[in-house]
Protein backbone atom coordinates (compact mmCIF):
# COMPACT_ATOMS: atom_id res chain seq x y z
CA UNK A 1 0.00 0.00 0.00
CA UNK A 2 1.11 3.81 0.32
CA UNK A 3 4.81 3.65 0.34
CA UNK A 4 6.29 6.19 -1.10
CA UNK A 5 8.88 8.51 0.67
CA UNK A 6 7.97 11.80 -0.47
CA UNK A 7 10.32 14.22 -1.39
CA UNK A 8 11.67 15.84 1.67
CA UNK A 9 12.41 19.53 1.39
CA UNK A 10 16.17 19.06 0.94
CA UNK A 11 15.76 16.90 -1.79
CA UNK A 12 16.17 19.99 -4.48
CA UNK A 13 18.76 21.41 -2.66
CA UNK A 14 20.98 18.04 -1.88
CA UNK A 15 20.73 16.30 -5.53
CA UNK A 16 22.87 18.19 -7.59
CA UNK A 17 21.60 16.21 -11.08
CA UNK A 18 19.18 17.52 -13.45
CA UNK A 19 15.88 16.40 -13.14
CA UNK A 20 13.69 14.25 -15.14
CA UNK A 21 9.85 14.57 -14.63
CA UNK A 22 7.53 11.90 -15.40
CA UNK A 23 3.91 12.23 -14.93
CA UNK A 24 1.92 8.77 -15.34
CA UNK A 25 -1.80 9.02 -16.08
CA UNK A 26 -3.00 6.30 -16.18
CA UNK A 27 -6.61 5.31 -17.04
CA UNK A 28 -7.19 3.04 -13.92
CA UNK A 29 -11.64 2.66 -15.24
CA UNK A 30 -13.92 0.02 -14.62
CA UNK A 31 -12.98 -1.23 -18.42
CA UNK A 32 -9.24 -2.04 -17.24
CA UNK A 33 -10.44 -4.43 -14.57
CA UNK A 34 -8.64 -7.65 -14.40
CA UNK A 35 -5.80 -8.85 -16.17
CA UNK A 36 -5.54 -5.05 -18.15
CA UNK A 37 -5.19 -3.87 -14.66
CA UNK A 38 -2.86 -6.54 -13.26
CA UNK A 39 -0.02 -6.14 -16.05
CA UNK A 40 -0.78 -2.19 -15.48
CA UNK A 41 0.47 -2.54 -12.34
CA UNK A 42 3.18 -4.87 -12.82
CA UNK A 43 4.49 -2.41 -15.48
CA UNK A 44 4.76 0.57 -13.02
CA UNK A 45 6.23 -1.59 -10.12
CA UNK A 46 8.67 -2.98 -13.16
CA UNK A 47 9.74 0.60 -14.33
CA UNK A 48 10.49 1.56 -11.05
CA UNK A 49 12.69 -0.99 -10.19
CA UNK A 50 14.80 -0.35 -13.68
CA UNK A 51 14.58 2.85 -12.92
CA UNK A 52 16.38 2.40 -9.24
CA UNK A 53 18.78 -0.14 -10.76
CA UNK A 54 20.46 2.78 -12.89
CA UNK A 55 21.87 5.11 -9.77
CA UNK A 56 21.97 8.00 -12.23
CA UNK A 57 18.37 7.87 -13.20
CA UNK A 58 17.33 7.15 -9.80
CA UNK A 59 18.94 10.60 -9.09
CA UNK A 60 17.13 12.52 -12.05
CA UNK A 61 13.74 10.74 -12.18
CA UNK A 62 11.06 12.26 -10.66
CA UNK A 63 7.88 10.15 -11.08
CA UNK A 64 4.44 11.19 -10.36
CA UNK A 65 1.33 9.11 -10.93
CA UNK A 66 -2.23 10.26 -11.58
CA UNK A 67 -5.25 8.09 -12.39
CA UNK A 68 -8.50 8.48 -13.78
CA UNK A 69 -11.06 5.93 -12.41
CA UNK A 70 -14.17 7.15 -11.36
CA UNK A 71 -12.25 9.83 -10.30
CA UNK A 72 -9.10 11.82 -10.14
CA UNK A 73 -6.78 10.76 -7.68
CA UNK A 74 -2.78 11.27 -7.36
CA UNK A 75 -1.63 8.71 -6.30
CA UNK A 76 1.72 10.02 -6.08
CA UNK A 77 3.38 13.56 -5.80
CA UNK A 78 6.58 14.18 -7.95
CA UNK A 79 8.83 12.06 -6.43
CA UNK A 80 12.62 10.80 -6.72
CA UNK A 81 13.28 7.65 -8.21
CA UNK A 82 15.76 6.92 -5.32
CA UNK A 83 12.97 7.71 -2.72
CA UNK A 84 10.41 5.30 -4.04
CA UNK A 85 10.58 2.29 -1.85
CA UNK A 86 7.65 0.34 -3.21
CA UNK A 87 4.60 1.26 -5.36
CA UNK A 88 0.89 1.22 -4.56
CA UNK A 89 -1.77 -0.86 -6.88
CA UNK A 90 -4.41 0.43 -8.38
CA UNK A 91 -7.81 -0.89 -8.17
CA UNK A 92 -10.16 -0.38 -11.69
CA UNK A 93 -13.79 0.95 -11.36
CA UNK A 94 -15.66 4.09 -12.28
CA UNK A 95 -15.89 6.25 -15.86
CA UNK A 96 -12.49 7.70 -17.36
CA UNK A 97 -12.47 11.23 -16.34
CA UNK A 98 -9.24 11.18 -18.27
CA UNK A 99 -9.16 15.20 -18.91
CA UNK A 100 -9.55 16.70 -15.31
CA UNK A 101 -6.71 13.99 -14.68
CA UNK A 102 -4.65 15.63 -17.88
CA UNK A 103 -5.23 19.74 -16.38
CA UNK A 104 -4.25 18.35 -12.88
CA UNK A 105 -1.00 16.51 -14.53
CA UNK A 106 0.04 19.44 -16.35
CA UNK A 107 -0.62 22.07 -13.22
CA UNK A 108 1.62 19.45 -11.36
CA UNK A 109 4.16 19.71 -13.97
CA UNK A 110 4.40 23.52 -14.32
CA UNK A 111 4.36 23.61 -10.44
CA UNK A 112 7.78 21.25 -10.56
CA UNK A 113 9.38 23.31 -13.48
CA UNK A 114 8.67 26.17 -11.52
CA UNK A 115 10.12 24.49 -8.26
CA UNK A 116 13.32 23.77 -10.19
CA UNK A 117 14.19 27.01 -11.38
CA UNK A 118 13.49 28.62 -8.22
CA UNK A 119 15.88 26.07 -7.06
CA UNK A 120 18.26 26.14 -9.58
CA UNK A 121 18.03 23.03 -10.36
CA UNK A 122 18.32 22.08 -14.04
CA UNK A 123 16.32 19.74 -15.93
CA UNK A 124 15.21 17.74 -18.93
CA UNK A 125 12.26 18.14 -20.57
CA UNK A 126 9.80 16.86 -18.63
CA UNK A 127 7.84 13.43 -19.89
CA UNK A 128 3.97 13.36 -19.48
CA UNK A 129 2.99 9.45 -20.46
CA UNK A 130 -0.89 8.70 -20.92
CA UNK A 131 -2.39 5.38 -20.94
CA UNK A 132 -5.59 4.84 -21.44
CA UNK A 133 -8.08 1.90 -23.04
CA UNK A 134 -11.00 3.92 -23.92
CA UNK A 135 -12.01 7.33 -24.32
CA UNK A 136 -12.11 10.36 -22.12
CA UNK A 137 -15.79 10.30 -20.67
CA UNK A 138 -15.25 14.10 -19.55
CA UNK A 139 -14.40 17.43 -21.28
CA UNK A 140 -10.85 17.00 -23.08
CA UNK A 141 -10.66 19.27 -25.48
CA UNK A 142 -9.44 22.20 -23.79
CA UNK A 143 -6.94 20.71 -21.95
CA UNK A 144 -5.76 18.53 -25.29
CA UNK A 145 -5.18 21.65 -27.06
CA UNK A 146 -2.80 23.00 -23.93
CA UNK A 147 -0.67 19.68 -23.68
CA UNK A 148 -0.07 19.66 -27.62
CA UNK A 149 0.75 23.23 -27.51
CA UNK A 150 3.36 22.55 -24.63
CA UNK A 151 4.62 19.49 -26.78
CA UNK A 152 4.89 21.98 -29.57
CA UNK A 153 6.33 24.30 -27.89
CA UNK A 154 8.99 21.63 -26.78
CA UNK A 155 8.58 22.60 -23.02
CA UNK A 156 7.37 18.79 -23.12
CA UNK A 157 7.31 15.44 -24.13
CA UNK A 158 3.67 14.21 -24.23
CA UNK A 159 3.30 10.20 -25.19
CA UNK A 160 -0.07 9.01 -25.72
CA UNK A 161 -0.36 5.18 -25.82
CA UNK A 162 -3.58 3.14 -26.46
CA UNK A 163 -4.41 -0.41 -25.13
CA UNK A 164 -6.78 -2.73 -26.86
CA UNK A 165 -10.25 -0.59 -27.79
CA UNK A 166 -8.10 3.00 -27.43
CA UNK A 167 -9.45 5.74 -29.66
CA UNK A 168 -6.02 6.87 -30.77
CA UNK A 169 -7.71 9.74 -32.59
CA UNK A 170 -8.48 11.60 -28.93
CA UNK A 171 -5.76 10.31 -27.31
CA UNK A 172 -3.51 12.13 -30.30
CA UNK A 173 -4.79 14.93 -29.76
CA UNK A 174 -2.67 15.59 -26.54
CA UNK A 175 0.23 15.30 -28.41
CA UNK A 176 2.41 16.70 -31.27
CA UNK A 177 3.63 12.55 -31.93
CA UNK A 178 0.90 10.18 -32.82
CA UNK A 179 -0.64 7.98 -30.26
CA UNK A 180 0.81 4.46 -30.00
CA UNK A 181 -1.29 1.29 -29.59
CA UNK A 182 -0.10 -1.11 -27.37
CA UNK A 183 0.71 -4.58 -28.53
CA UNK A 184 -1.82 -6.67 -26.62
CA UNK A 185 -1.17 -6.09 -22.30
CA UNK A 186 2.47 -5.73 -23.20
CA UNK A 187 2.74 -3.13 -20.43
CA UNK A 188 5.85 -4.70 -19.26
CA UNK A 189 7.96 -4.17 -22.53
CA UNK A 190 6.13 -0.58 -22.53
CA UNK A 191 7.37 0.26 -19.32
CA UNK A 192 10.66 -1.19 -19.84
CA UNK A 193 11.38 0.95 -23.09
CA UNK A 194 10.30 3.70 -20.91
CA UNK A 195 12.81 3.24 -18.04
CA UNK A 196 15.47 2.96 -20.60
CA UNK A 197 14.42 6.39 -22.11
CA UNK A 198 14.57 7.49 -19.05
CA UNK A 199 18.07 6.38 -18.59
CA UNK A 200 19.49 7.60 -21.73
CA UNK A 201 17.89 10.77 -20.71
CA UNK A 202 19.24 11.42 -17.57
CA UNK A 203 22.85 9.95 -19.04
CA UNK A 204 22.97 13.08 -21.26
CA UNK A 205 25.24 16.00 -20.73
CA UNK A 206 22.87 17.92 -22.49
CA UNK A 207 19.77 19.50 -20.62
CA UNK A 208 18.62 20.92 -23.75
CA UNK A 209 18.89 18.79 -27.04
CA UNK A 210 16.66 16.30 -27.62
CA UNK A 211 17.81 12.96 -26.98
CA UNK A 212 17.50 9.69 -29.70
CA UNK A 213 15.03 7.29 -28.00
CA UNK A 214 15.69 3.57 -28.27
CA UNK A 215 12.83 1.39 -30.82
CA UNK A 216 9.72 1.00 -29.71
CA UNK A 217 9.02 -2.53 -31.59
CA UNK A 218 8.83 -4.20 -28.37
CA UNK A 219 5.57 -2.83 -27.30
CA UNK A 220 4.06 -1.06 -29.99
CA UNK A 221 1.48 -2.55 -32.86
CA UNK A 222 0.46 -1.43 -35.98
CA UNK B 1 19.87 -7.44 -32.80
CA UNK B 2 23.41 -7.95 -31.68
CA UNK B 3 23.45 -11.65 -30.26
CA UNK B 4 26.33 -13.30 -28.05
CA UNK B 5 29.03 -15.39 -29.83
CA UNK B 6 28.90 -13.36 -32.89
CA UNK B 7 32.09 -13.72 -35.30
CA UNK B 8 34.50 -10.83 -36.64
CA UNK B 9 37.59 -11.06 -38.23
CA UNK B 10 40.65 -8.40 -37.81
CA UNK B 11 42.58 -7.03 -40.62
CA UNK B 12 44.67 -10.28 -40.84
CA UNK B 13 41.38 -12.42 -41.10
CA UNK B 14 42.04 -13.80 -38.04
CA UNK B 15 38.26 -14.64 -36.57
CA UNK B 16 37.43 -13.49 -33.00
CA UNK B 17 34.30 -14.41 -31.11
CA UNK B 18 32.64 -11.61 -29.66
CA UNK B 19 31.34 -11.97 -26.30
CA UNK B 20 29.07 -9.96 -23.70
CA UNK B 21 27.42 -6.58 -25.35
CA UNK B 22 28.88 -4.02 -22.59
CA UNK B 23 26.74 -0.98 -24.40
CA UNK B 24 24.19 0.64 -26.30
CA UNK B 25 25.17 3.82 -27.75
CA UNK B 26 24.33 6.43 -29.87
CA UNK B 27 26.15 5.10 -32.98
CA UNK B 28 26.78 1.65 -32.15
CA UNK B 29 27.22 -1.25 -29.59
CA UNK B 30 30.32 -2.20 -27.47
CA UNK B 31 31.00 -5.80 -26.91
CA UNK B 32 33.58 -7.63 -25.04
CA UNK B 33 35.94 -10.37 -27.10
CA UNK B 34 35.42 -13.90 -25.66
CA UNK B 35 39.30 -14.56 -25.68
CA UNK B 36 40.53 -11.39 -24.30
CA UNK B 37 38.79 -9.45 -21.92
CA UNK B 38 40.98 -6.22 -21.76
CA UNK B 39 40.00 -5.78 -25.19
CA UNK B 40 36.30 -4.09 -26.97
CA UNK B 41 35.03 -4.04 -30.02
CA UNK B 42 32.81 -0.95 -31.53
CA UNK B 43 30.29 -2.21 -34.09
CA UNK B 44 28.50 0.78 -35.70
CA UNK B 45 24.90 0.05 -36.57
CA UNK B 46 24.12 -0.83 -39.94
CA UNK B 47 21.86 2.32 -40.02
CA UNK B 48 24.83 4.33 -39.14
CA UNK B 49 27.32 2.50 -41.27
CA UNK B 50 24.88 2.89 -44.54
CA UNK B 51 24.90 6.57 -43.89
CA UNK B 52 28.11 7.56 -42.89
CA UNK B 53 30.22 4.58 -43.08
CA UNK B 54 32.70 5.76 -45.25
CA UNK B 55 33.54 8.97 -43.17
CA UNK B 56 33.64 6.89 -40.31
CA UNK B 57 36.17 4.38 -41.42
CA UNK B 58 38.87 6.96 -42.88
CA UNK B 59 38.42 8.69 -39.34
CA UNK B 60 39.00 5.49 -37.99
CA UNK B 61 41.91 4.93 -39.94
CA UNK B 62 43.10 8.61 -39.61
CA UNK B 63 43.23 7.63 -35.66
CA UNK B 64 44.80 4.72 -36.43
CA UNK B 65 48.24 6.44 -37.83
CA UNK B 66 48.57 8.99 -35.35
CA UNK B 67 48.45 6.51 -32.37
CA UNK B 68 51.36 5.69 -29.92
CA UNK B 69 51.73 3.65 -27.12
CA UNK B 70 51.48 6.51 -24.44
CA UNK B 71 48.25 7.64 -25.92
CA UNK B 72 46.83 3.95 -26.66
CA UNK B 73 47.51 3.50 -22.80
CA UNK B 74 45.58 6.66 -21.51
CA UNK B 75 42.59 6.96 -24.05
CA UNK B 76 40.54 3.94 -25.65
CA UNK B 77 42.06 4.87 -29.16
CA UNK B 78 41.35 2.67 -32.23
CA UNK B 79 43.97 -0.06 -32.43
CA UNK B 80 42.30 -3.04 -34.60
CA UNK B 81 39.95 -2.63 -38.09
CA UNK B 82 37.41 -5.19 -37.73
CA UNK B 83 35.02 -6.35 -40.34
CA UNK B 84 31.97 -8.69 -40.71
CA UNK B 85 31.33 -12.38 -42.22
CA UNK B 86 31.24 -10.54 -45.30
CA UNK B 87 34.42 -8.73 -44.99
CA UNK B 88 32.84 -5.35 -44.58
CA UNK B 89 34.16 -2.73 -41.74
CA UNK B 90 31.80 -2.74 -38.95
CA UNK B 91 34.03 -1.04 -36.50
CA UNK B 92 37.46 -1.20 -34.42
CA UNK B 93 38.98 -3.00 -31.46
CA UNK B 94 40.58 -0.94 -29.00
CA UNK B 95 41.84 -1.61 -25.04
CA UNK B 96 39.02 -1.35 -22.40
CA UNK B 97 38.68 1.08 -20.05
CA UNK B 98 39.16 0.34 -16.28
CA UNK B 99 37.33 1.77 -13.55
CA UNK B 100 34.00 4.31 -12.83
CA UNK B 101 32.32 7.13 -14.71
CA UNK B 102 33.63 10.48 -13.47
CA UNK B 103 29.93 11.53 -13.35
CA UNK B 104 29.53 8.74 -10.13
CA UNK B 105 32.39 11.18 -8.61
CA UNK B 106 30.91 14.41 -9.84
CA UNK B 107 27.78 13.59 -7.68
CA UNK B 108 26.99 14.31 -4.04
CA UNK B 109 24.71 11.73 -3.43
CA UNK B 110 26.93 8.97 -5.14
CA UNK B 111 30.31 9.86 -4.64
CA UNK B 112 30.78 7.73 -1.92
CA UNK B 113 29.27 4.82 -3.00
CA UNK B 114 31.49 4.34 -6.02
CA UNK B 115 35.05 6.39 -4.52
CA UNK B 116 34.63 5.20 -0.95
CA UNK B 117 37.18 7.60 0.75
CA UNK B 118 37.28 10.62 -1.53
CA UNK B 119 38.88 13.71 -0.54
CA UNK B 120 39.91 16.53 -1.93
CA UNK B 121 43.31 15.91 -2.75
CA UNK B 122 42.20 12.52 -4.97
CA UNK B 123 39.47 14.44 -6.64
CA UNK B 124 42.37 17.26 -7.54
CA UNK B 125 45.09 14.08 -8.32
CA UNK B 126 41.99 12.59 -11.21
CA UNK B 127 41.68 16.26 -12.15
CA UNK B 128 46.03 16.65 -12.74
CA UNK B 129 45.72 13.22 -14.58
CA UNK B 130 42.81 13.88 -16.41
CA UNK B 131 44.61 17.80 -17.63
CA UNK B 132 47.75 15.88 -18.43
CA UNK B 133 46.22 13.13 -20.98
CA UNK B 134 43.84 16.28 -22.51
CA UNK B 135 47.08 17.96 -23.18
CA UNK B 136 48.56 14.84 -24.47
CA UNK B 137 46.31 14.74 -26.72
CA UNK B 138 46.73 18.94 -27.99
CA UNK B 139 50.15 18.00 -28.68
CA UNK B 140 48.82 15.89 -31.28
CA UNK B 141 46.57 17.57 -32.59
CA UNK B 142 43.53 16.35 -31.11
CA UNK B 143 40.62 17.75 -29.46
CA UNK B 144 38.30 16.11 -27.15
CA UNK B 145 35.47 18.58 -28.73
CA UNK B 146 32.72 16.56 -26.94
CA UNK B 147 33.49 16.84 -22.59
CA UNK B 148 31.31 14.14 -20.81
CA UNK B 149 32.00 13.46 -17.68
CA UNK B 150 30.58 9.90 -18.69
CA UNK B 151 33.35 9.66 -21.10
CA UNK B 152 35.96 9.62 -18.41
CA UNK B 153 36.79 6.86 -16.54
CA UNK B 154 38.64 6.95 -12.97
CA UNK B 155 39.84 3.67 -11.13
CA UNK B 156 38.66 4.33 -7.19
CA UNK B 157 41.84 2.81 -6.23
CA UNK B 158 44.60 4.50 -8.03
CA UNK B 159 44.81 7.87 -9.69
CA UNK B 160 43.91 6.19 -12.73
CA UNK B 161 42.38 8.34 -15.28
CA UNK B 162 41.03 6.70 -18.51
CA UNK B 163 39.05 8.43 -21.69
CA UNK B 164 37.03 6.31 -23.69
CA UNK B 165 34.16 7.27 -27.23
CA UNK B 166 37.40 9.03 -29.09
CA UNK B 167 36.27 8.05 -32.25
CA UNK B 168 34.28 11.66 -32.08
CA UNK B 169 37.65 13.54 -31.40
CA UNK B 170 38.14 16.15 -33.71
CA UNK B 171 41.82 15.31 -35.38
CA UNK B 172 43.98 16.94 -38.83
CA UNK B 173 46.33 14.16 -40.73
CA UNK B 174 47.86 14.83 -43.54
CA UNK B 175 46.04 17.91 -44.44
CA UNK B 176 42.40 16.48 -43.49
CA UNK B 177 39.97 17.76 -40.76
CA UNK B 178 38.01 15.48 -39.55
CA UNK B 179 35.47 17.31 -37.41
CA UNK B 180 33.94 16.35 -33.58
CA UNK B 181 30.03 16.17 -35.17
CA UNK B 182 28.92 15.39 -31.76
CA UNK B 183 28.45 17.89 -28.35
CA UNK B 184 26.03 19.25 -25.98
CA UNK B 185 25.14 22.52 -25.27
CA UNK B 186 25.39 22.68 -21.35
CA UNK B 187 29.45 21.90 -22.05
CA UNK B 188 29.92 24.07 -24.98
CA UNK B 189 31.31 27.84 -25.05
CA UNK B 190 29.31 31.18 -26.31
CA UNK B 191 31.37 30.79 -29.72
CA UNK B 192 30.08 27.77 -30.37
CA UNK B 193 26.15 28.05 -29.43
CA UNK B 194 23.81 27.54 -32.26
CA UNK B 195 26.44 25.79 -34.55
CA UNK B 196 25.77 22.68 -35.71
CA UNK B 197 28.70 20.44 -34.21
CA UNK B 198 30.20 18.94 -37.15
CA UNK B 199 30.91 22.56 -38.48
CA UNK B 200 32.73 23.73 -35.27
CA UNK B 201 36.22 23.99 -35.61
CA UNK B 202 37.41 23.18 -31.54
CA UNK B 203 40.34 25.95 -30.35
CA UNK B 204 42.28 25.07 -27.46
CA UNK B 205 40.30 27.94 -25.89
CA UNK B 206 37.23 26.05 -26.63
CA UNK B 207 38.86 23.17 -25.01
CA UNK B 208 39.46 25.15 -22.14
CA UNK B 209 36.63 26.33 -21.22
CA UNK B 210 34.95 23.01 -21.54
CA UNK B 211 37.38 21.00 -19.62
CA UNK B 212 36.61 23.92 -16.91
CA UNK B 213 33.18 23.05 -16.65
CA UNK B 214 34.81 19.45 -15.87
CA UNK B 215 36.37 20.44 -13.47
CA UNK B 216 33.86 22.80 -11.74
CA UNK B 217 31.58 19.38 -11.50
CA UNK B 218 33.99 17.52 -10.00
CA UNK B 219 35.55 20.15 -7.48
CA UNK B 220 31.55 20.77 -6.61
CA UNK B 221 30.08 17.39 -6.58
CA UNK B 222 28.04 17.81 -9.47
CA UNK B 223 26.71 21.14 -9.61
CA UNK B 224 27.12 23.14 -13.09
CA UNK B 225 28.62 26.52 -12.70
CA UNK B 226 25.47 27.71 -14.50
CA UNK B 227 22.97 26.09 -11.90
CA UNK B 228 21.45 29.82 -10.83
CA UNK B 229 18.72 30.18 -8.41
CA UNK B 230 15.64 31.74 -9.92
CA UNK B 231 17.26 32.08 -13.35
CA UNK B 232 17.19 30.23 -16.64
CA UNK B 233 18.40 27.54 -17.82
CA UNK B 234 22.25 26.43 -17.71
CA UNK B 235 23.05 27.25 -21.45
CA UNK B 236 20.85 30.46 -21.46
CA UNK B 237 23.28 31.27 -17.95
CA UNK B 238 26.08 30.40 -20.35
CA UNK B 239 25.68 32.31 -23.07
CA UNK B 240 25.41 35.53 -20.80
CA UNK B 241 28.10 34.35 -18.54
CA UNK B 242 25.49 34.60 -15.47
CA UNK B 243 27.84 33.09 -13.04
CA UNK B 244 26.88 32.86 -9.41
CA UNK B 245 29.67 32.06 -7.73
CA UNK B 246 32.68 34.70 -6.82
CA UNK B 247 31.85 38.05 -5.12
CA UNK B 248 28.92 37.60 -2.37
CA UNK B 249 27.78 34.38 -4.07
CA UNK B 250 24.41 35.95 -4.59
CA UNK B 251 21.75 33.47 -6.68
CA UNK B 252 23.75 30.36 -5.36
CA UNK B 253 21.94 27.48 -4.90
CA UNK B 254 21.14 26.34 -1.32
CA UNK B 255 22.61 24.21 0.72
CA UNK B 256 26.46 23.30 0.85
CA UNK B 257 27.47 24.36 -2.18
CA UNK B 258 28.84 27.68 -1.43
CA UNK B 259 30.90 26.37 1.47
CA UNK B 260 32.46 24.02 -1.39
CA UNK B 261 33.41 26.93 -3.43
CA UNK B 262 34.92 28.57 -0.16
CA UNK B 263 36.95 25.45 0.54
CA UNK B 264 39.17 26.23 -3.07
CA UNK B 265 41.78 28.00 -2.74
CA UNK B 266 41.35 31.43 -3.94
CA UNK B 267 43.53 31.43 -7.22
CA UNK B 268 41.47 28.65 -8.26
CA UNK B 269 38.25 30.18 -7.46
CA UNK B 270 39.19 33.57 -9.42
CA UNK B 271 40.03 31.19 -12.34
CA UNK B 272 36.96 29.64 -12.53
CA UNK B 273 35.14 33.37 -12.13
CA UNK B 274 37.22 34.87 -15.23
CA UNK B 275 36.41 32.04 -16.93
CA UNK B 276 32.87 31.77 -16.56
CA UNK B 277 32.00 35.70 -16.32
CA UNK B 278 34.61 37.46 -18.89
CA UNK B 279 35.75 33.94 -20.34
CA UNK B 280 32.00 33.31 -21.26
CA UNK B 281 32.30 36.07 -23.54
CA UNK B 282 36.08 36.64 -24.57
CA UNK B 283 37.72 32.91 -24.97
CA UNK B 284 41.29 35.11 -24.24
CA UNK B 285 40.38 35.46 -20.66
CA UNK B 286 39.98 31.71 -19.79
CA UNK B 287 42.64 29.68 -18.01
CA UNK B 288 44.44 28.15 -20.22
CA UNK B 289 45.19 23.84 -19.41
CA UNK B 290 48.88 24.76 -18.28
CA UNK B 291 47.48 27.48 -15.82
CA UNK B 292 44.66 25.04 -14.55
CA UNK B 293 47.21 22.02 -14.41
CA UNK B 294 49.76 24.43 -12.38
CA UNK B 295 47.25 25.41 -9.84
CA UNK B 296 45.67 22.18 -9.02
CA UNK B 297 49.02 20.48 -8.53
CA UNK B 298 50.20 23.80 -5.84
CA UNK B 299 47.04 22.94 -4.53
CA UNK B 300 47.43 19.13 -4.38
CA UNK B 301 50.79 20.09 -2.36
CA UNK B 302 48.48 22.34 0.14
CA UNK B 303 45.97 19.43 0.56
CA UNK B 304 48.58 17.04 1.37
CA UNK B 305 50.58 19.38 3.24
CA UNK B 306 47.42 19.94 5.68
CA UNK B 307 47.83 23.56 4.56
CA UNK B 308 44.21 23.20 3.15
CA UNK B 309 41.10 20.78 4.07
CA UNK B 310 41.19 17.47 2.84
CA UNK B 311 37.37 16.96 3.95
CA UNK B 312 34.69 16.96 1.39
CA UNK B 313 31.48 18.80 2.75
CA UNK B 314 28.63 16.57 2.26
CA UNK B 315 24.78 17.71 1.09
CA UNK B 316 22.92 18.84 4.21
CA UNK B 317 26.34 19.19 5.98
CA UNK B 318 25.80 23.03 6.17
CA UNK B 319 22.48 24.49 8.14
CA UNK B 320 25.07 27.99 8.06
CA UNK B 321 25.30 28.22 4.15
CA UNK B 322 21.22 28.16 3.58
CA UNK B 323 20.62 31.22 6.40
CA UNK B 324 23.83 33.00 4.07
CA UNK B 325 22.52 32.39 0.79
CA UNK B 326 18.86 32.76 1.15
CA UNK B 327 17.69 35.65 -1.14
Amino acid sequence: MATYQLNSSSDLIDNPSPRCACMLVLDTSASMFGQPMRELNAGVQAFISAIKEDDMAACSVELGVITAGGKVTEQLPFTTAMNISQCRHFTASGLTPLGSAMELALDRLEERTAAYRKAGVAYYQPWLVVISDGVPTDQWQAVSARARALAKQRKMVVMPVGVEEADLDALSAFSTRPAKRLDGLKFREFFLWLSASMSRVSASASTTEQIKLPPTDSWDSI
Amino acid sequence: MALRGRMVTDSLGKVRRLGKRLERGGEGEIFALQDRQDVIVKWYYPEVLKKRGDELHRKVEAMRELRDAQMTRDVCWPLIRVFDDQHRWIGFAMYRAQGVKMGFLAHALLYQRYFPGLDRSRVVGYLIRFIEIVQQLHRAGVCIGDYNLNNVFCMPSTQQVTLIDCDSYQLRVGGTFYPCPVGSPDMTPKEHQGVAFRNIVRTSQSEAFSLAIVLFKCLMLGRHPYDIVGGDDPVRNLRRGNFAYGEGGRDVPEGAWYDLWRELPEGIRDMFVTTFTSGANVPRHRATLPQWHAALTEYRQQLESGECSRRLIGPGSSKKSQVLHAR
